[in-house]
């Protein structure tokens, strides 16, 4: 049987894909083969598509041209910088990728939040931004703090790029050791272990079914309902909320602090005939008797509702002019037909005598509604 | 229109047979309909392609994604058989062979693109696991037109294992290796257009079967 050779490769360059720092320099040396009758005079060197200037080369041989690529910066692309062995007519004889960089940092700001005791989500934040010249593998570990061997998540980019998330089989009550380690082509970097429980680290879906809705013909106020997150009802503990609320053409969100434990709240104090958006979040609060508080929850996705428009606008031009009058001398009639009542004798009538009497007017507005309109 | 007529006429007048044979009518939706779906499936690959390779090209860097980049087909192992073939030998092709030729090198540039998997951004990586589901739809549309013309599939479809195939024997060699691959699949999208339209012309449009089962005969 024949042993056909495979073509030679028309020329060698070396180093043949080197990793370098970032600042150092380089000689680099291409070696035409034999076959293909070529003199050093005859090549020159691209870096990444650019012609390289004659100036830094310098034959080391009849087939052997060397180049001196000084203080090197970062990688254009990740892949590698091309740099070319070209004959005079242009064409390819050989190429090598130059790979500069910085070795990684270790990697910092180790967030993790668990969804439902089920699960644990961790993000971090690269040491560097030096570390996009070369690819950086980030492998999250973790393990059990007094007993078991080093595991190692599998599940990447779940909450951005620099995030990892583990389904299963994790412990509660007893403390974990999570932490990052960060490796490039030039070295590797770990960062500082951090110690968590995950009853400590515990969030839930935001509250489910927010409903907001006037409260009668109150102008100032709106009701909000919603339910405690579905998941809750498999834990023992309680939950906190939080309300934020807007008008619709503020960015501005106020926030309702001292909600508790309820699963309803009355807003107070607002614009009447404004639009406002509501959302509500939750916190596990106590899990499993400890005094701790978890993660909030996202908020719920934007309620919208709007409070009732005013009858008596405040100043201004008010075309309803008419209809005040009617309502003025509706009242007033009340009015003269409580000093019936009421007062002996015309000395006590006056403006106090008025005021009392549209205090009384409000008190007793207000228990009618209560009673009444109370869902 | 005619052939339903003829049907129709056909089971009337069986119908009134004395010993009735049961009859199974069954339309099939048809090679044709199955062309013209891989025809469309073809220049939607070929659009996500031009995508993809953007983005891939980017990633190797320049000068793989200058416009006039043409480098040495340093032929070390023919991968793939190549799209361009003679243009008699072209038209003369059987539509066993024709479709036979489309399903092997699918197949292989299937794998080979696979294998590029793991490489480069997240977003690279997304495109290109997005690109492989949709060709994958193309290899099962064109092994069922296949099945549908009563043609067998080609036998060892899928070549080797990449671990067994000899590897770039370095990254510049295999940057340039991806390079002609990336090219090879443009080159065959644009053929495989000019297949199925030729095989679109050839097939009718509805095949209505009409079998008879004996029943005591």
């Amino acid at each position: 049987p024949r042993l056909i050779s495979p073509p030679a490769d028309p020329a060698v360059i070396s180093p043949q894909d080197p990793t370098l720092l970032i600042g150092s320099s380089l000689v680099a040396t291409c070696t035409v083969s034999p076959d293909f009758h070529l003199r050093a005079e005859d090549l020159y060197w691209t870096l990444n598509g650019r012609r390289l200037p004659a100036a830094s080369y310098a034959p080391l041989g009849p087939t052997t041209l060397s180049v001196v690529l000084a203080h090197l910066n970062g990688s254009k692309q990740q892949s590698g910088d091309n740099l070319v062995c070209h004959s005079r007519d242009g064409g390819i004889l050989a190429g090598s990728c130059l790979y500069v960089g910085l070795p990684p940092e270790k990697p910092v700001n180790i967030t993790c939040w668990s969804k439902n005791m089920k699960d644990l989500t961790c993000k971090w934040a690269p040491g560097t931004e030096g570390e996009t010249f070369l690819h950086t593998n980030y492998t999250l570990k973790y393990k059990l703090r007094w007993y078991g061997r080093d595991n190692t998540c599998q599940e990447y980019h779940t909450a951005g790029p620099y995030s990892c998330h583990i389904p299963k089989d994790l412990a509660l009550f007893t403390p974990y050791e999570i932490w990052v380690e960060a490796s490039n082509r030039l070295g590797v970097a770990v960062s500082d272990v951090v110690m968590l429980d995950i009853l400590d680290v515990v969030t839930t879906d935001p509250p489910s079914d927010v409903h907001v809705s006037r409260v009668g013909d109150l102008e100032d106020q709106l009701s909000v309902r919603w339910s405690s997150p579905p998941a809750l009802k498999d834990f023992l503990f309680q939950a906190k909320y939080q309300i934020q609320y807007r008008v619709e053409d503020s960015s501005e969100w106020k926030v309702v602090d001292d909600v508790g434990n309820q699963t309803s709240c009355r807003l107070a104090g607002l614009r009447p005939g404004t639009v406002y958006f509501v959302q509500v979040r939750c916190n596990p609060f106590g899990i499993y008797g400890s005094k701790k508080a978890g993660i909030w929850s996202d908020w719920s996705n934007p309620t919208a509702a709007s409070t009732p428009r005013s009858e008596r606008a405040a100043g201004g031009c008010d075309p309803k002019g008419g209809e005040q009058n009617t309502t003025l001398r509706r009242e007033l009639k009340q009015f003269f037909g409580w000093v019936k009542k009421h007062a002996y004798g015309c000395s006590n009538l006056g403006i106090k005598l008025y005021d009392q009497w549209r205090v009384w007017l409000q008190k007793s507005h207000k228990t009618r509604n209560q009673v009444g309109k109370e869902p | 229109g005619d052939s339903w007529g003829l049907f129709t006429f056909l089971c009337a007048a069986l119908c009134n047979l004395p010993a009735l044979p049961a009859l199974n009518c069954t339309e099939e939706p048809g090679a044709g309909h199955s062309i013209q779906k891989t025809y469309h499936l073809t220049r939607y690959l070929e659009l996500q392609l031009r995508t993809l390779a953007g983005t891939y090209l980017n990633y190797l860097g320049p000068p793989f994604n200058e416009p006039d980049f043409n480098p040495p087909r340093l032929v070390r192992v023919e991968r793939v058989p190549s799209a361009t073939v003679d243009l008699d030998l072209w038209r003369g092709l059987t539509d066993n062979a024709r479709l036979a030729a489309n399903y092997r090198a699918y197949s292989r540039l299937l794998c080979y693109l696979r294998a590029l998997d793991g490489q480069g951004t997240a977003e690279l990586r997304h495109r290109l696991g997005h690109f492989c589901s949709s060709l994958q739809g193309l290899v099962l549309s064109i092994a069922g037109v296949m099945s549908s013309l009563g043609y067998p599939l080609p036998a060892g479809g899928s070549p080797a294992p990449p671990g067994t195939s000899p590897l770039a024997p370095n990254d510049f060699l295999k940057k340039m290796d991806d390079f002609w691959l990336l090219k090879e699949l443009q080159t065959w999208l644009w053929r495989s257009a000019k297949d199925f339209n030729r095989l679109k012309k050839k097939v009718p449009p509805a095949v209505v079967t009409l079998r008879l089962e004996a029943r005591g005969f």
